[in-house]
């Protein structure tokens, strides 16, 4: 059966999905919105429908019928993990495949606490903390003293503890304690923020680890029951806002930074852990686990991405199956719709070190602030180890639409060692010119400078 | 000449009130009427001697009307005689049955409620050549010979509240209450203290009113009568009506109206089925006697009614008062000798003192249960054999018995030394601190101070979740709906598999309920398994001969499977077992008659034996159904008895409200909860739009039975999300509700 597949997703990842559609010899179909008009992937794509939000699912699957598409693929963000979007595709009366994990998966994994209560049971690490929702705060000042007392026989000098709505994500409900009589009243403000605004009470308490590296584990499952890793990424460099700027691949490098644990031998064991967690849910799917790494060389799972992620080419461009380079959305999609894998976890080898950096029109001096307006230049030095992903147009101006983030494009860099990656990040840094207005006219700005500071930060601890 | 005159303004009356009862055409009264006014325009034409003749032969005539119009008199001819203007009131009564009273509260127009009319008043009975007079509180409505304030005796909420104030001071002063019911039913508005939940409240109130009450029902119309009728003795006037509803509302619900006047024809077929009169009423066994009145009903001025009424007044409260006395067997012969006696002696053989001691009051109290558990008993159906029965007999004296050893004697000598423990231990440990405070802190200093985290003594556990939840059958559709705050939240469509099924019906972004079927209460709240029904052999039936009835009665237990809109039943919520009554929308629009409010009872009264909490969970409720007239009405004060005593008892009581819930169960048994939740997107109130647009002739805003409006209004104590039914329950279980109930 010829397939057809629904792009349900905008910007820069519908672009590479449509590389990875006609790569497999796929159609596709786009979808947009108003604002979007503009944008590179609506002008590339040649059968597409415009619509009025990307968040629903009763017009995407309206959408797929009339254009008779057998599949969706939701990209990241909006539905991506949506498991009541999956479920929905493929329990509807006439159901499409959907390209991403099975949606039990995805509701079991997407729910945190599930996920540690699950890793738990497999003896996997997890940042210490409550595995059950609280609802009494006589029950969560108990708690807290006790993890308390562990940051501190931890010999951690000025203990924290996170008090997060158990239904919450994204950065939303999370609130930082430092001593105990702050427990209760922050307690009562989240509960009554998490009952607001997810419509549950249900609290969680962790310790709050403040030097760290966060690593990423890339896996690939397929519903045959084969799984395979891509070794790992390290995306500690993030704003304030918990959103990523810069990923690496590999997660560690012991030749440019010495560690004082056995760097390789952690980076084995929170892969084995992965896979363990993994199998335990038969995966089928690209997914990342993500973990957290403290200076002392103990690593923590935090959580599961259940869909493709933003980075994924920062693994793709140093991972060879068989020398040859690899595409994971291309895997993804191929697996979804049935095909095997065709190869093991050894034909699997990495070359190298990449970087990837996000381009975004934020005001990094004024909170991070996401900005919007026109862009009217934008150049930059092409060249052989770099790869740039945007849906920005560079022949004509650009209206940075408000209502989704203000992303601009992602550059990928290739070198065979750290150092190399670097000084190439450096110089596509200084080529990169972005000039455009707000919509008060003044100069619009880019987080370029905070990229090119942060690059000395690479594999550091910091606080 | 003004003698003559007066007797052509008699007669001109007379006629003008047949006409007014038996129609236009009826005979020839309207060229009688027509006569008679001629007559008045040229009475001063005429000469005296002609007139006199003239008018004789006219009173020959009306006369002649007269027995013919008594003759054929029907239901609804009643009615109108009820409703006419010329018909006695209570201010009337006030004047011509008692010998002086004081209004209180009231002074014509200047009142809070006009409409009901409180006095403190004193009747007098002759024995021998002694007269004794007797100290009573009058509470009744006052019709007002059509004056407008008086709103045709219909109560408004603070009315009733009014009345309710009066009753608890007779209490107060151990006076009994005579109560005078003329009233259409009450004034269907919500304002505080609310329509519905005021006549709960009164009927709370009077279930265990520690004075004698009797009633006088001249126009019972529904909730408004019961308002003030929850009585001891309940007095009919012969040409009086009780309903539950008026003749033309149960047209226009038998016709489907949604605006409009029903038929006269289909009206009066409504009259005749809904039993409505004094003769019926007193078959049916909803009022204990008939006040004769002459046929074609008393007027303001028949003296000879009034000083009937006021011997059976007297007659009614002796007799309450005599049964609860040990010392009564002569006296109460003598009473129930008068009975079926047409003339009114002159004077009483005894004298009653009205006053009652403490003992006797409990009495009363007895006394009044039992009659409301008996009244209309008749009427259940589907009992089961004789055998069954006496085993059901056999099996509840047994948990009787078992509950009361189990809970009763072993609990509370166990409470008893536990409490007695605890003093003794506090108490020692208070005595003995002086002493160990100072070794434990030099303890601390040497040891070093470790402080253990306490041990959590928690009394909610959170609830486990069911493993699998049940899905409506709604959800097995694959298509999406629009929830109906789209427009005004933003929401997106639902999916209807995600809306029925995780969602539990309730729009995630808004929290609009949608309406889910019964079954799914059942399969979701309660622990799996554990949902146990009884008395569900217990099943309406038609004991009006409502013309019609029996079909819709039999198209309905087939459809649904049940034998009546009551489901009662055992079942565990997170382990605590629970006796729950359930109202269901499926059967007749969860109306309640005879087959219900007696399941209720049941149920009450097995929560209270077994000591288990007591929950009402209303899918929908229509109010009473109209088709078991009066003795629909009566489970009113009946079911408002079992839950005040189950309450009393030391149970919770709890009433959660979906859907739609107007009428009767709210203004009683429901209305009469301690707590009392609604559901989101619940309405709930005492009457329907309509009828509320009908009477007070304002239009009704959409939102005005709406559960937001109903907790500002201070009638429900909370809204509950449907998604959180069941922890909200469970919750509510272990921490609400009296000290009796088993697992405390």
């Amino acid at each position: 059966m010829k397939h057809r597949v629904l792009i349900a997703n905008r910007g820069e990842i519908a672009l590479r999905i449509m590389d990875a559609c006609e790569d497999l010899g796929l159609e596709y179909v786009a979808v947009y919105t108003r604002a979007d008009e503009e944008s590179l992937h609506v002008q590339r794509a040649r059968q597409k429908y415009r619509m009025s939000d990307y968040r629903d699912p009763n017009e995407i699957l309206a959408v797929a019928d009339e254009a008779g598409c057998t599949a969706i693929h939701p990209g990241y963000g909006f539905l991506a993990e949506d498991f009541r979007f999956a479920r929905r595709v493929v329990k509807r009366s006439s159901p499409l495949i959907f390209i991403g994990p099975r949606w039990e998966v995805i509701r079991d994994l997407g729910s945190k606490l599930h996920v540690k209560r699950l890793a738990r049971e497999l003896e996997i690490p997890v940042v210490p903390g409550t595995s059950e929702p609280l609802y009494n705060e006589i029950e969560a000042e108990a708690r807290a003293e006790a993890l308390f007392a562990w940051l501190s026989e931890n010999g951690e000098e000025d203990p924290r503890l996170l008090i997060k709505a158990a239904a919450g994500g994204g950065g939303m409900g999370i609130e930082e304690v430092r001593e105990l009589d702050e427990v209760r009243p922050v307690f009562r403000r989240v509960r009554a923020y998490a009952k607001r605004l997810f419509g549950d009470e249900g609290v969680v308490i962790e310790a709050r680890l403040r030097r760290f590296q966060h690593l990423e584990v890339q896996l690939l499952g397929t519903p045959k029951g084969e799984l395979v890793h891509f070794g790992t990424r390290n995306c500690t460099i993030q704003s304030p806002g918990r959103q990523k700027r810069i990923e690496l691949a590999p997660g560690f490098d012991p030749r440019f930074k010495n560690y004082t644990f056995d760097a390789q031998a952690l980076e084995e064991e929170i892969i084995s852990h992965s896979l363990k967690l993994a199998e335990a849910v038969e995966y089928d799917s690209v997914g990342t686990w993500e973990w957290l790494v403290t200076p002392e060389g103990k690593a923590y799972l935090l959580e599961v991405n259940t869909r493709i992620q933003v980075e994924n080419e920062v693994t793709a461009r140093i991972a060879r199956i068989r020398g040859k380079e690899v595409n994971l959305l291309r895997e993804q999609i191929r697996v979804a719709l049935g095909e095997g894998l065709g190869y093991v976890q050894k034909d699997i080898t990495f070359e190298g070190t990449a970087l990837e950096l996000r381009l975004v029109a934020e005001d990094t001096e004024r909170g991070f602030r996401p900005l919007s307006g026109v862009i009217e230049r934008f150049t930059f030095s092409e060249a052989p180890w770099l790869t740039v992903r945007t849906h920005v147009p560079r022949d004509r101006s650009y209206h940075i639409p408000t209502e989704y983030d203000p992303n601009l494009a992602l550059a990928i860099i290739w070198g065979r060692d750290t150092q190399e990656v670097l000084a190439r990040a450096r110089e596509f840094l200084g080529s990169v010119v972005i000039q455009g207005r707000t919509a008060r006219g003044d100069p619009l700005v880019t987080n370029v400078p905070y990229l090119q500071e942060k690059l000395a930060e690479v594999y550091e601890f910091r606080s | 000449m003004s003698e003559l005159y007066q007797e052509l303004i008699d007669l001109w009356e007379r006629a003008v009130y047949l006409r007014d009862i038996k129609g236009e055409d009826f005979e020839d009264i309207l060229e009688v009427v027509q006569h008679l006014e001629d007559l008045r325009h040229r009475f001063y034409e005429e000469s005296p001697a002609g007139m006199r003749e003239r008018l004789r032969s006219l009173h020959s005539k009306i006369h002649e009307l007269e027995d013919l119009a008594a003759r054929t008199l029907t239901p609804y001819e009643i009615v109108k005689i009820v409703r006419h203007p010329q018909r006695f009131t209570l201010l009337d009564i006030l004047e011509n049955v008692y010998d002086s009273y004081t209004e209180l509260g009231g002074e014509g127009e200047i009142n809070i409620d006009p409409a009901v009319v409180v006095a403190r008043a004193m009747i007098s009975r002759r024995v021998g050549d002694r007269v004794y007079l007797h100290q009573v509180m009058v509470i009744g409505h006052e019709k007002g010979h059509g004056e407008e304030f008086r709103q045709g005796g219909s109560a408004k909420p603070w009315g009733n509240e009014k009345a309710l104030r009066y009753m608890r001071l007779a209490e107060t002063e151990g006076i009994p209450i005579h109560f005078y019911i003329f009233t259409p039913g009450a004034y269907p508005i919500e304002d505080y203290p609310g329509a519905a939940q005021q006549i709960a409240r009164n009927l709370y109130t009077m279930a265990k009113l520690k004075v004698p009450m009797v009633s006088f029902i001249s126009e019972g119309g529904s909730g408004g009568a019961e308002a003030i009728g929850l009585t001891d003795f309940r007095l009919m006037a012969s040409r009086g009506y009780y309903s539950v509803i008026s003749p033309e509302g149960a047209a226009a619900i038998e016709a489907k109206l949604r605006e409009g006047r029903p038929p006269r024809e289909l009206v009066e077929r409504c009259a005749r089925n809904l039993r409505l009169t004094a003769e019926d009423n007193l078959r049916l066994g909803t009022v204990d006697r008939i006040v004769p009145e002459p046929p074609l009903g008393a007027r303001r001025r028949d003296y000879a009614f009034f000083r009937r009424l006021r011997y059976e007044m007297i007659r009614a409260t002796d007799e309450v008062v005599l049964h609860t006395r040990s010392l009564r067997t002569f006296r109460k012969y003598l009473l129930s000798r008068k009975d079926g006696q047409e003339e009114l002696p002159e004077e009483f053989a005894i004298y009653v003192n009205w006053e009652l001691s403490e003992d006797e009051k409990e009495v009363l109290l007895e006394n009044r249960s039992r009659k409301y558990r008996e009244m209309g008993r008749w009427a259940v159906c589907g009992e089961a054999s004789r055998l069954k029965t006496f085993l059901e007999k056999g099996h509840d004296l047994g948990t009787k018995v078992f509950h009361g050893l189990r809970y009763g004697v072993f609990r509370h000598s166990q409470r008893a030394f536990r409490r007695m423990f605890e003093e003794l231990r506090e108490e020692s440990s208070a005595f003995l601190k002086p002493v160990t405070d100072p070794v434990k802190s030099v303890y601390n200093l040497i040891a070093g101070k470790k402080r253990r985290p306490p041990r959590v003594v928690s009394l909610v556990e959170r609830l486990e979740e069911p493993e699998e939840l049940y899905v409506s059958p709604l959800a097995l559709e694959d298509r999406t709906v629009t929830c109906p705050n789209a427009e005004t939240h933003g929401c997106p469509d639902l999916w209807v598999p995600d809306l029925y099924g995780e969602f539990c019906g309730v729009c995630p972004n808004c929290g609009y309920h949608f309406p889910l079927e019964y079954q799914w209460y059942i399969n979701n709240l309660f622990d799996r398994g554990s949902v146990r029904e009884f008395n569900e052999g217990i099943s309406s039936g038609n004991p009006l001969n409502f013309e019609g009835y029996a079909e819709k009665l039999a198209e309905a237990r087939q459809r649904t499977g049940c034998n009546s809109a009551m489901l009662t039943f055992e079942a565990c919520i997170g382990g605590l077992s629970v006796i729950v009554a359930m109202l269901i929308a499926d059967f007749r629009q969860g109306t309640v008659g005879v087959a219900e409010g007696e399941k209720f009872i049941r149920a009450c009264d097995r929560a209270r034996i077994t000591r288990r909490p007591l929950l009402a969970l209303v899918h929908t409720t229509g109010g009473i159904r109209i088709h078991e007239g009066t003795l629909g009405v009566i489970q009113m004060p009946r079911c408002t008895m079992a839950v005040r005593e189950y309450v009393d008892s030391g149970g919770l009581y709890l009433v959660v409200y979906d859907n739609n819930s107007y009428a009767g169960p709210v203004a009683s048994f429901l209305g009469a909860a301690p707590y009392q939740f609604a559901l989101r997107s619940t309405r709930l109130g005492f009457a329907g739009p309509r009828v509320i647009h009908e009477t007070t002739g304002k239009p009704v805003p959409p939102d005005y039975h709406s559960a937001e409006n109903a907790l500002r209004r201070g009638h429900i104590q909370g809204i509950w999300d449907r998604r959180e039914l069941r922890l909200k329950l469970y919750e509510a279980l272990l921490t609400m509700g009296g000290p009796n109930l088993y697992y405390r």
